[in-house]
């Protein structure tokens, strides 16, 4: 149950947080972080696939409707949903019964911030190629994958290393 | 069958990701097109609302710089309607009172709706603009939205209260335009990163111009009445091969601190367009 209302808590804050202040950074004009993707970093490790799937697409949804993208973060966000409980296998090794919520603490610091990494890359990637929809300006979208890539992974691992165990 | 049903089973978890997939897909692709869903925009009330809460706490920043905008327009349009008065008071002495056909004379064919923006982006490859002013304001889809400075875009979706503006910082629209000084005419596209500039076309080898002209509106189209200031020329080149020039546009307004725009009517739309489908068909 607390787990539940911690969960809605999370995805209302994270969402507000993303449509109210990130999408207005505008440095450089290229920078964006989308750390809305964190709710489906942190959801319970054993959580069924099909929750987290239809969950990422919720909240890629609501990313959408708020900044005049239909499809794109829900596009997104799906695939690392789908992609996240093969990475906690690849990266991790919880064991068998246990369920923990992602963390610095469960996982340990090395594994975490693996998970992170590839999980925001592969999701940045979806996002900025499916936005150009060409390869026309492809070396501008990769810069734009990278920074940005960089800065959400920076922002994420912040924000996990000021919580309490 | 039962084999069916156990296949269907075990994979049910990636058919669901694919369904899920596929829909955003075309959502996606959809949304490609000019005309989109007011659903799944800004537009959308829930959505459009909260955006104005949050602009209202902006907005406070950003009053002293609007302050100044505003009187400084309002010198010119004191000026201006000290210039009407006096044109006003030569005429009226000689109008005759008999007329019956009701005729929206050519000086008064635009009319202007203000509105505040109320969501906004420029660093995206598509960007849009949210207004606080939709149907009831009298706010239609096609219209175009300028600035103080010069042009902003063209409204593209409306609900009732509020509506979506493209703006000249999106690739799905363009924006005819001439040269100030000798009405060659081009098209206006922006080249997806730097909401500051944006390219030229269609400007034949023959023309000449220098750096530094001014852009304005063509006035061909019925979104916009001629001569709105739209930027100046920044630089140009051309190739050896090439039958037109490049040119990059430094834009008159500045998208990033927008505040205030004026949603453009044009009372002869109907008329104009009725006619213009007519001897089309």
């Amino acid at each position: 149950m607390l787990i539940l209302l911690q969960n809605i808590f999370r995805f209302v804050v994270l969402v507000a947080i993303q449509v109210l202040a990130l999408n207005n950074i505008q440095f450089l004009g290229y920078i964006n972080p989308y750390i809305y993707i964190l709710f489906i970093f942190s959801l319970p490790a054993r959580l069924p696939r099909w929750l987290t799937l239809i969950l990422a697409f919720i909240l890629g949804l609501s990313i959408d409707i708020f900044s005049n993208t239909a499809g794109l973060h829900a596009f997104a966000t799906v695939l690392i949903a789908f992609m996240r409980e093969g990475t906690i296998k690849v990266f991790t090794s919880i064991e068998e019964g246990n369920n923990p919520e992602p963390s610095f603490y469960t996982f340990g610091v090395g594994s975490y911030i693996k998970y992170i990494v590839a999980l925001v890359f592969v999701h940045h990637f979806t996002l900025f190629m499916l936005e150009a929809f060409s390869f026309e300006h492809l070396g501008m979208t990769l810069l734009k994958v990278l920074l940005n890539s960089a800065i959400t992974i920076l922002i994420i691992l912040g924000i996990q290393s000021f919580k309490r165990k | 069958m039962r084999t069916l049903f156990n296949f269907l089973i075990r994979y049910s978890v990636v058919f669901l990701f694919l369904i899920l997939e596929i829909i955003s897909f075309t959502l996606i692709v959809n949304n490609q097109g000019y005309q989109r869903s007011i659903f799944l925009s800004t537009s959308n009330s829930f959505v459009a609302e909260m955006y104005e809460v949050s602009n209202t706490v902006i907005e406070f920043f950003k009053l002293k710089a609007a302050n100044e905008n505003l009187s400084e327009e309002n010198t010119a349009f004191k000026n201006q309607i000290i210039k009407l008065q006096n044109e006003l008071s030569t005429l009226t002495k000689n109008q005759k009172k008999d007329s019956i056909h009701f005729r929206i004379p050519p000086e008064m064919e635009y009319q202007f709706i203000s509105a505040k923006v109320i969501n906004n982006s420029t660093n995206k490859l598509q960007n849009y603009i949210t207004l606080n002013k939709g149907l009831v304001d009298g706010i239609k889809v096609d219209m175009g939205v300028i600035s103080d400075e010069g042009v902003v875009g063209i409204i593209k979706t409306v609900s009732n209260r509020f509506s979506v503006v493209i703006p000249i910082l999106n690739p799905k629209i363009q924006i005819n335009s001439k040269f100030n000084h000798n009405n060659y005419t081009g098209t206006l596209i922006w080249s997806g990163d730097d909401y500051r500039y944006a390219n030229l076309t269609d400007i034949a080898r023959h023309v000449e111009f220098s750096l530094g002209d001014s852009l304005v509106t063509s006035g061909f189209t019925n979104t916009f009445p001629e001569g709105i200031p739209v930027g100046t020329i920044e630089d140009f080149n051309i190739k050896e091969s090439d039958q037109y020039y490049s040119i990059k546009i430094r834009l008159a307004v500045n998208f990033r601190t927008l505040s205030y725009v004026k949603v453009i009517d044009y009372l002869n739309y109907k008329e104009q367009r009725t006619l213009e489908k007519v001897s089309e068909n």
